[in-house]
């Protein structure tokens, strides 16, 4: 797929999943806005990844949660590429996938739930806010939800992580409504477990086992996999599909 | 494979010169033969049709219309050679979309019904009897319409078939024709001529379909001077060109180009009807590309509704860019990409210069809408699927600013509740619109229309009055007189 | 960049021999950069193709503002009252509004003028004796090719070079004496002006029944076409009239194809063949383009030309002319205005609107 021209807003994209979404785009040629949080050397090295896959690339700090950082985060994007044809909200807040040591229901507060849906939702609500007014004037473009197969399939049982992901899709499939009459459209990639990534750097190799028994490729996702589906999506390739959500984990859920 | 144009009675095949026309693409080409006709052939074609349309008035016109209807009953039926010839050909002759011409023939072609066709009549006439004997009359006396001996029509454009309308108003009027085709679309007219003669012999010499190329020949010079009525179609420059060499005589019926637009409320702006609005306006911007006289070059769009112009245009945009998938545009030639190029240009140069002013659509993409706050005039847009929005704060105040454009007006598309309508219809009128549609209907004109708020047949007939004294004069002579 | 450095380095890159596709791109590229962030228009027209100079790797990258922008914006980065010189484009169209060019500084117009002048026209001695067919740029302070000519004369004009044309026109006398006098004196003339100047002098020697047969290495100079200012000539006609009025052959009759937009000029080799090939040189680079997708036309089809041409540093460098043209060998063929088309239909067209809605207002 060519990308060149196109410019790309991957949140959350210094490490791991978003991370290889923005090479992945740069090396069919995109021009990535590769946004970061905290780690400005990981963020700088991605970029420096993405320019030599051969696309172009900068990075931008912001607090995606933060509805005002997230417009200044699209203002500067836009400002330096001239246009942002494609956004893929893939920044959650940091969670840690532990099986053994994962707070059951009765341990969780209603805080655990909230800071789950700020780090999923209220950052992609800010995002698609902020990112609306530029893709209308072109009428066209894609959004990019990166949501969860525990959604449809809770192996394990991450309450308020889980949750916050379904919300999203729920979320999503409403805005592709409201969107596509405009020429937008808003899709979902829900991976599994993918490994190797910030969250799942200690989960234990005996979980990782159990899953990759139950998966009928055999094997657990690399970021990578998850990149395939999100370029699609955010192509001409997938130009009649909007409220989608497209399974990423080797088909352990079906449907 | 060549396809022969054009209708000629009184004149053996073999004896015309043919010139070809090529369509299509190189690897798919399509030969036109269409006649070149000689002046003295051309005055043996209107000697015949002269006297064919003395014939004719010896027709009732119901006789007349049964004819028509049965010619446009045949190429209704998507089994007839000619029909299958239509739908593969002319798709290749104007670029249209295949789906779209089919369509379209349809829609048209139902309108030269029996119903339609004595709608059409009781436009123009109370007694359409009239046409075919001397009927009593308020005033005493009695009248009679007569059509002209030789009515010649110069068509133009590519809208395929469009020349059938003034055909069958030429018949209806028991007139002789001598139709010239356009190069743009040649073959329509010819087809429904040669049917119209199948279908009935008797009528088979009242018309003729020629062809020439554009510009002063012996056979247009020919041509006018037999005409008694001429009926054009084009831009100034050419009808004016035409005015300039009829004799002052001749009566001169010119349809000059057009420009239309639309008028959308801010009551059909809710966010349950947008999708349907921005729908209809899109249709009526896609059909024929905008090349006809009814296309829409400007969408007024009222502020103060749940959706704004500025979301309009976005659902407008969209719609656009759906039909192009359904019904892609028609390859342009550089010349017409030229025209979009520039139209397209000029706004994003004034969008430039700040302003509430959007360019929407891709450049190289095969439609552009721009939206615009500025208290702008009807201009023109650039053809092809290129549109404006223009935000209004009420749609009456669009009066004053298409005043001065008022000889060029023709319809206005309207999408607003009962009471607003009738409103703006009067200011409307006022201006020189003659035609109001609902959007979506802009390029599909209902059976009876008055072209141009003109009368399609009165306006081709003249009265013959046998005033109450000849009565008179002639009871004083009758053999029965006392 | 700032103002200055940008003038050394155009400047320095006008006095190089020559430049390769990278050091143009490059230049290219950094003059886009200057325009972008200092000229507010062009930023906006940019952002609206959602082009800016990080997405810009190229020269073609660059987004081409159709001439018709320099009548409705201010393109300028240095403020427009601070302009030394303000170049306005000649036409009527558009309820007199001109097209402005303004230079905050000759030095670059003029150095890309000089040099290339020389190679094109001038390439065998240093001056020559001149006749000038245009009014001078007192009379005409905003007309770029006043100061074009106004250049020649200076820099490779004899003492003897003269403008002939005065407020009443073409001095046809003294012009005829003083081609009569090279004659004699076997002594190159060069006659240099606007083409529709040398319309009335050629109908004029025709009146009279006179020709020249000027001395070897004299030359002929026009530009700008015939513009509706005198009766239109075809290209073959008016050279063939200027060999034979004046006895210098076509080849020596070179035609320079220029604008107030751009701040350098193409010519030809002569025209013993028209049209000839233009071309410019390496501080300029041409493309034939599709105008609406701004796609270069496959090899050898005609589309609209835009120039990019460095020089014009201060108003923008990349422009959209409304003139067709084919790329050849060594250059390109010029192949006159891009215009539209009647409507196919019955749909009014924007042309015919326009003239139709003219003669309503003064009608």
């Amino acid at each position: 797929m060519d990308f060149r021209d196109k410019v790309v807003l991957v949140t959350g994209a210094s490490r791991g999943i978003g991370a290889g979404i923005a090479k992945s785009f740069a090396a069919e040629g995109a021009t990535v806005a590769v946004n970061y949080l905290q780690n400005e050397t990981a963020a700088e090295s991605v970029v420096a990844d993405c320019r030599a896959a051969g696309g172009d690339a900068l990075a931008f700090q912001a607090d995606v949660t933060d509805g005002d950082a997230a417009a200044a985060l699209v203002e500067a994007a836009i400002g330096a590429f001239g246009k942002i044809d494609v956004l893929v909200n893939n920044a959650f807040h940091p969670y840690a996938f532990d099986p053994e040591n994962r707070k059951m229901f009765w341990d969780l507060e209603w805080a655990d739930y909230q800071t789950q849906i700020d780090g999923a939702l209220r950052s992609t609500h800010g995002l698609c806010r902020a990112v609306l007014p530029e893709m209308r004037k072109r009428a066209q473009g894609a959004i990019i939800n990166i949501a969860t197969d525990l959604v449809a399939r809770p192996t394990i049982p991450y309450h308020d992580y889980t949750t916050a992901k379904a919300a999203l899709i729920g979320f999503s499939r409403n805005l592709a409504t409201e969107l596509g009459p405009i020429g937008i459209r808003v899709n979902c990639v829900a991976p599994g477990i993918v490994y190797p990534t910030e969250g799942t750097r200690d989960t234990k190799e005996e979980v990782k086992d159990m899953i990759v028994g139950q998966t009928p490729l055999k094997r657990l996702a690399r970021p990578a996999d998850v990149a395939g589906p999100v370029l699609f999506l955010a192509s001409p390739w997938s130009g009649f599909m909007t409220g989608q959500v497209l399974y990423v984990d080797g088909g352990l859920v079906m449907n | 494979m060549t396809e022969r144009a054009g209708y000629i009675p009184g004149l053996a095949p073999q004896d015309i010169a043919w010139q070809n026309l090529r369509f299509g693409s190189p690897d798919c080409a399509l030969d036109i033969s269409v006649p070149t006709l000689s002046d003295t052939q051309m005055r043996t074609v209107a000697a015949t049709v002269r006297a064919g349309g003395r014939r004719l008035k010896t027709l009732p016109t119901e006789r007349i219309v049964d004819i028509i209807d049965r010619a446009a009953a045949q190429l209704l039926d998507r089994a007839h050679p000619v029909r299958r010839k239509a739908e593969d050909m002319l798709p290749r002759i104007t670029g249209y979309d295949a789906e779209m011409i089919r369509l379209g023939l349809t829609g048209y072609l139902k309108t030269f019904r029996k119903p339609e066709l004595r709608k059409f009549l009781a436009e123009d006439f109370a007694n359409p009897l009239i046409l075919d004997d001397f009927q009593p009359m308020p005033k005493g006396g009695f009248a009679r319409a007569f059509g002209p001996g030789i009515l010649a029509h110069i068509w133009a454009g590519n809208v395929p078939g469009l020349p059938v309308w003034s055909l069958v108003s030429g018949l209806l009027v028991k007139a002789g024709n001598i139709g010239k085709v356009p190069s743009a679309e040649p073959l329509f007219a010819g087809w429904f001529a040669q049917i119209l003669a199948e279908t009935d012999p008797e009528i088979a010499d009242c018309f003729a379909i020629v062809w020439w190329k554009g510009g002063d020949t012996e056979s247009e010079t020919a041509l006018l001077r037999e005409a008694d009525t001429v009926l054009a179609y084009g831009g100034n420059d050419a009808l004016s060109a035409i005015r300039d060499r009829l004799p002052v005589t001749t009566r001169y019926l010119a349809y000059g180009h057009k420009v239309s637009f639309g008028l959308i409320s801010r009551a059909a702006l809710d966010s349950r009807r947008v999708p349907g609005t921005a729908h209809a306006a899109a249709y009526d911007i896609v059909r024929y590309d905008q090349q006809g006289c009814y296309s829409p070059h400007v969408f007024f769009v009222e502020n103060g509704g749940r959706i704004s112009p500025e979301e309009f245009s976005q659902y407008l945009a969209h719609e656009l860019s759906a039909f192009e998938k359904k019904y892609p545009r028609r390859p342009l030639s550089v010349a017409e990409a030229g025209d979009v190029a520039a139209w397209r240009h000029q706004e994003e140069i004034r969008s430039s210069a700040g302003g509430d002013r959007l360019v929407l659509g891709d450049a190289a993409g095969a439609w552009s809408v721009v939206y615009s706050s500025d208290a702008e005039d009807l201009t023109p847009s650039g053809l092809n699927r290129t549109i404006k929005v223009v935000g209004v704060d009420a749609l009456a105040d669009v009066a004053p600013r298409i005043a001065p454009y008022r000889r060029f007006l023709q319809t206005v598309g309207i999408a607003a509740p009962p009471a607003e309508l009738y409103e703006l219809a009067n200011l409307l009128g006022q201006e020189g619109i003659t035609r109001i549609s609902a959007l979506g209907h802009m390029t599909m004109p209902e059976a009876g229309w008055h072209h141009d708020g003109r009368f399609n047949l009165l306006d081709l007939i003249t009265m013959t009055e046998i005033e109450h004294s000849a009565e008179t004069a002639a009871d004083t002579i009758a053999p029965y007189a006392d | 960049m700032t103002q200055d450095e940008i003038i050394r380095r155009l400047l320095d890159f006008i006095a190089a021999d020559d430049a390769t596709e990278s050091a143009f791109n490059r230049l290219a590229l950094e003059v886009f950069a200057y325009q972008f962030e200092n000229n507010s228009p062009f930023r906006q027209f940019c952002m609206q193709r959602g082009r800016t100079p990080r997405t810009a790797k190229t020269w073609r990258d660059i987004p081409a503002v159709p001439i018709n922008a320099f009548k409705e914006l201010t393109l300028s980065c240095c403020p427009p009252e601070e302009a030394a010189r303000v170049f306005m484009t000649s036409g009527t169209t558009k309820a007199g509004v001109k097209g402005k060019s303004y230079h905050p500084t000759l030095a670059v117009y003029d150095a890309s003028m000089i040099t290339h002048f020389k190679k094109r026209f001038m390439p065998d001695r240093d001056r020559i004796d001149m006749g000038i067919l245009f009014p001078d740029e007192s009379a005409m302070p905003n007309s770029s090719l006043a100061h074009y000519l106004a250049l020649a004369r200076e820099h490779f004009g004899t003492g003897d070079s003269r403008y002939e044309i005065g407020e009443t026109g073409i001095d046809f006398d003294a012009l005829f004496a003083r081609l009569a006098q090279a004659e004699k004196t076997g002594e190159p003339y060069a006659l240099l002006g606007a083409s529709y100047s040398f319309v009335p002098l050629l109908d004029e020697m025709k009146r009279r029944n006179l020709t020249f047969a000027l001395p070897v290495g004299s030359r002929m100079f026009d530009t700008g076409g015939f513009k509706g200012q005198s009766r239109e000539l075809s290209l073959d006609d008016f050279y063939n009239q200027l060999s034979t009025g004046f006895g210098v052959p076509r080849s020596r009759c070179i035609n320079m194809y220029g604008m107030t937009e751009l701040s350098t000029q193409f010519y030809d080799n002569g025209n013993a063949v028209c049209p000839s090939v233009k071309s410019g040189p390496h501080w300029i680079r041409s493309r034939v383009i599709n105008p609406l997708t701004g796609e270069d036309v496959p090899d050898g089809e005609t589309g609209v030309l835009s120039h990019c041409d460095l020089a014009h540093f201060n108003i923008v460098s990349t422009i959209l002319t409304e003139d067709a043209g084919v790329v050849v060998d060594g250059g390109f063929l010029l192949l006159g205005r891009a215009d539209g088309e009647e409507a196919r239909g019955c749909s009014m067209a924007v042309e015919e609107f326009l003239k139709a809605a003219d003669v309503a207002a003064t009608g």
